[in-house]
């Protein structure tokens, strides 16, 4: 059970850079609340008192939503239920709908948020490689001297180990940016215990372009959650797979190498089978929803793997 | 510390209330509002029976801040019926039958409203991805999803309101007519109240100290912390047990609390009963147990063994119970026998999950006589046992079972109403305990888990002619029943199969693990998950259709049991023809089927999993075909 001495719920970054100044060391921000009310109970970390919880989800600048420019800004309290409902947003990226309706269910993902998943870090998370797969770079926001002060680093270098990121103890994710990607075809491929409310055992998220021959890869960005540490974009397979004509070797041989990434503690043969598996799946359904000529792969390659 | 005020509007009434400041939103629907159509089956997001609108927007209430609902329009099951007439979806849960224990169904009502009201023509696949979040443990879930297509359909038009009234039946006809349960509305409507809803004026929250050991003696226990905490009104231990301290289905080795040691992680070592939860629970946690380590033990076979640690000393072997079959001379039939084959099974200890995890009051009223309100399967039992426990006349105790919210046989152990009991003697005042979904699967009785020997023999032409099994089960730390479940695995254990050499013998045995219990199928499950896999590995290895071998094998009108019961009437033969034709069973022996499968994306079969109704353009040609 979490308990806490004060609950705030400040309305500007000021007032939640106020809350953390005069609460330093002792406070915890919230946002959707889905990781932490479910981590402070028996088995996990058990009841756990946290003196100020400061939630952080009202703050506007966490709740930017903006396509503008070939760019696309998201704030951090972002709940992933968005990516289905608003079509924007689903044409600019086209990754995030099917990463989100793996995700959780209908209502946990009007909670959950996209930095709440960031900065939890699980190395499983589901919205972690499928942000990472779009480009995403991550603003961390901090209040130094009286001043409000930003920087951005790229979200691969976000995130340093499970529950570890480059987020200093001053710091709030403000924001995520990402480029819009409206020719790609996106494909998000999972696996855990169940179909609904699981973490991933494992994820492969693909985003893929095709040139206007409609046969070759103009583009492939390829990342896997739930073999290692941190989730990890897979570049030597896209470099591999970048301007080659679309086939069914190409695409097993891309698989084939795809197991070697395997780094997590258990179960590596099964995550093994499972990644070669889904770099298939996830990359014959981006290609094809990024319009890809069906007839370059077979209909049976594409019934066992798709 | 600071309490939170709540100002909001609840089912259309505006409400104010100072919450603590850490409560969710869910405390503060049932705690504050008293509106305990909302439940709690997990705490943890996983299963929905918490489920409410905040602002339209259907949300886990168990998994959102109070804080987050400041001035905000909250909807509750109790919302949808506020007119006093059930909406249509409550209609047609009702006509349907999609209520069981109905402990999920508010919940279920709340995802289906949501997913009608987000769009109204949802496919029947959108309906299934839209209620993923809900979990149910009675229905299978086809009722509810055909009420959600019945009332959807209704809404639309596409079928007329009388589609949602009861549907017409001879005076006097059950079987085969379409009966609407009687207590369906007060489920739909979230008004029918479980233990846990239950609230009574002066009322006790109680919280349990549990082991942490798997087998440890108990040196001593200091509630004297405990008891001194402002707020706490009685702590109990097995000392407070005025008389005959044990219960269980068969043996009474269980006491109420731990008894000088304790023989499981998770058994209770003491009770607290204080005003408010958390006080009870920090109570709890400063009572200062001593444990002097024992060595513990957790496999079956290995208990068994001479020089094994002992469990219980009235059982220095750690057998709970044998139950011997004998019938015929098996090792001679398998002698005779064209084909003998040997094998060892395993199956898990499984947990029943049932939505409602374990609740219940106590009190003694006017008369003196001490009342206990749970979900109990076994009121009868309970109270004969209780009275011996508190050592009080029989017409002194009271049972009275709660709705009970699943039970699947988990429910039948008297595993807290003990202490809830003492707890009320204690104090005078009514005292409740909910257990957390944690608690209730760390403590509660499990399905027995067993290692089976089998061996059985046939003719080439697929007759059966002898069946040696040998099942030992793991009891856990306590008796419970584990010996109706072994008798119950012997009897059955061997399948509806006429077989003339027989030989069974199921074993429970006591462990320092979780304690195992009844649990649908009560031990037949366990061998005869072990005879059918022998069944179809014979199918295979005769190259004979596994129906076919089993029709060759199975008892008929008239046949005797292996424990001498006449059957009248057997009805596997139909039961196997009904299979055969849902199965799109194509005949012939299981090695002869090659790679390719007929009965795989035909009319009527099951598509992959999959995710996409939601997504307008189906993503790929397969999937499309599928979809249709
Ligand atoms: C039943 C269930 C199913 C789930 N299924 C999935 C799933 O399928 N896939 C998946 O990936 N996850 C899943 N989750 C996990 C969880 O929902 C996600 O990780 C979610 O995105 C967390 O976001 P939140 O806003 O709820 O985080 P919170 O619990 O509010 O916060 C999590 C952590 O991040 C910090 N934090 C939050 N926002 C910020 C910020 N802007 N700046 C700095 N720090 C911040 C908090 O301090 C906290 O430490 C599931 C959870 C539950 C309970
Ligand atoms: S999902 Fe909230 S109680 Fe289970
Ligand atoms: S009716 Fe659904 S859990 Fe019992």
């Amino acid at each position: 059970m979490l308990t806490c001495d004060d609950y705030l719920t400040p309305v500007t970054l000021g007032e939640a850079f106020d809350a953390m100044e005069n609460h330093r060391g002792v406070y915890r921000l919230v946002a959707g609340a889905t990781d932490i009310l479910p981590w402070a109970r028996e088995g996990r970390a058990g009841d756990v008192h946290i003196p100020v919880l400061i939630d952080i989800a009202g703050i506007p600048e966490l709740n930017v939503r903006e396509v503008a420019g070939g760019n696309v800004r998201l704030g951090a309290a972002t709940r992933f239920q968005r990516f289905l409902d608003d079509k924007t947003l689903a044409a600019a990226l086209p990754l995030m709908p099917f990463c989100a309706v793996w995700f959780a269910d209908d209502q946990i993902r009007e909670s959950a948020t996209i930095g709440g998943n960031l900065v939890n870090a699980s190395p499983a998370a589901d919205g972690t490689p499928a942000l990472l797969a779009h480009d995403a770079r991550v603003v961390l926001s901090s209040r130094k001297a009286g001043k409000i002060v930003q920087r951005t680093m790229p979200l691969s270098e976000f995130a340093t180990g499970p529950s570890n990121t480059m987020l200093a103890a001053d710091e709030i994710l403000v924001e995520v940016q990402c480029p819009a990607l409206p020719k790609h075809g996106g494909a998000f491929e999972k696996v855990g215990h169940r179909r609904s409310l699981v973490i991933s055992t494992v994820c492969v998220a693909a985003l893929v372009e095709i040139d206007a021959t409609g046969e070759r890869f103009a583009d492939v960005k390829l990342a896997v959650a739930g073999i290692g540490p941190v989730p990890r974009r897979m570049t030597a397979i896209e470099e591999a797979l970048k301007t080659k004509a679309l086939s069914s070797a190409i695409l097993e041989d891309a698989a084939d190498s795809a197991g070697d990434l395997v780094a997590s503690r258990t179960r590596q043969d099964y995550r093994r089978e499972v990644v070669r598996g889904f770099v298939l799946r996830a990359l014959i359904n981006a290609a094809l929803r990024a319009g890809a000529s069906t007839k370059l792969i077979s209909r049976e390659f594409e019934a066992k793997y798709a | 510390m600071p309490d939170l005020k709540i100002e909001a509007t609840v089912n259309g009434r505006k409400v104010s209330k100072n919450v603590a400041p850490f409560a969710r939103l869910l405390d503060f629907v049932r705690d504050d509002l008293n509106l305990t159509g909302t439940k709690e089956g997990c705490g943890a997001g996983e299963c929905g029976t918490c489920s409410v609108f905040v602002d339209g927007v259907l949300v886990k209430s168990c998994l959102v801040p109070a804080a987050k609902a400041k001035g905000a329009k909250i909807e509750t099951v109790e919302g949808l019926a506020r007119s006093g007439e059930l909406s249509v979806l409550q209609k047609a849960f009702h006509k349907t039958g999609a209520s069981q224990c109905g402990y999920c169904i508010p919940g279920m009502v709340m995802a289906a409203t949501a997913a009608i009201r987000s769009n109204p023509l949802v496919s029947d696949d959108e309906i299934k991805e839209r209620l993923g979040g809900n979990i149910c443990r009675c229905t299978g879930y086809s009722k509810i999803f055909e009420a959600v297509e019945l009332a959807r359909d209704v809404m639309n038009g596409a079928r007329p309101a009388t589609a949602l009234q009861e549907e017409e039946v001879d005076e006097g006809q059950f079987i085969g007519a379409n009966v609407r349960r009687l207590d369906a509305p007060s489920k739909v409507s979230g008004a029918l109240r479980y233990a846990g809803d239950t609230v009574m004026p002066g009322m006790l929250h109680v919280a349990v100290l549990r082991s942490p050991h798997p087998h440890a003696r108990i040196v001593s226990i200091d509630t004297s912390a405990a008891e001194a905490l402002p707020g706490v009104e009685a702590v109990v231990t097995s000392a407070d047990v005025p008389g005959v301290d044990g219960f269980g289905v068969f043996v009474h080795d269980q006491p109420v609390m731990a008894k000088g040691k304790v023989r499981y992680v998770g058994e209770a070592v003491a009770a607290v009963a204080a005003e408010d939860e958390l006080t009870a629970k920090r109570a709890a946690a400063l009572i200062k147990v001593v444990f002097e380590a024992l060595p513990a033990i957790f496999d079956p076979d290995e208990a068994m063994k001479a020089g094994a640690p002992i469990v219980h000393d009235y059982a220095p072997d750690n057998v709970t119970k044998h139950i011997p079959i004998r019938k015929g001379d098996v090792e001679k039939a398998l002698a005779e026998c064209d084909l003998v084959i040997e094998n060892t099974y395993e199956t898990q200890q499984v947990e029943h999950a049932y939505l409602e995890p374990e609740a219940g009051l106590a009190w003694v009223d006017h008369d003196g006589v001490v009342t206990v309100l749970s979900p109990s399967q076994n009121i009868t039992n309970h109270r004969h046992m209780l009275s011996r426990i508190i050592a009080k006349p029989i017409n002194k105790v009271r049972f009275i079972m709660s709705p009970v919210g699943g039970g699947f046989g988990g429910k039948e152990d008297m595993i807290y109403q003990g202490m809830l009991a003492l707890l009320a003697m204690k104090t005078g005042k009514p005292v409740r305990l909910v257990f957390t979904r944690e608690e209730s699967i760390a403590t509660t009785a499990k399905r027995h888990p067993a290692r089976i020997h089998y061996r059985s023999g046939f003719m080439r032409d697929g007759r059966l002619k002898a069946i040696a099994l040998r099942m030992v089960s793991d009891g856990g730390a306590y008796g419970l029943s584990t010996e109706g479940v072994m008798r119950k695995a012997a009897i059955l254990g061997a399948g509806p199969y006429d077989i003339q050499n027989l030989q069974v013998d199921t074993i429970g045995v006591y462990t320092n693990n979780t304690p195992s219990g009844a649990f649908r199928s009560f031990g037949a499950l366990q061998t005869q998950f072990a005879t059918e896999t022998q069944m179809d590995i014979a199918a295979e290895k005769l190259g004979l259709d596994p129906f076919e071998i089993r029709r060759i094998n199975m008892m008929r009108n008239g046949a005797i049991t292996h424990t001498k019961q006449k059957l009248g009437s057997v009805s596997i033969g139909r039961v196997l023809d009904q299979l055969e034709k849902a199965a799109q069973w194509e005949k012939g022996a299981p090695a002869q089927r090659g790679d390719s499968r007929g009965d795989l994306g035909t009319d009527g079969a099951r598509r992959a999993c999959a995710l996409d109704a939601r997504f307008v353009e189906a993503p790929t040609k397969t999937m499309k075909s599928e979809v249709a």
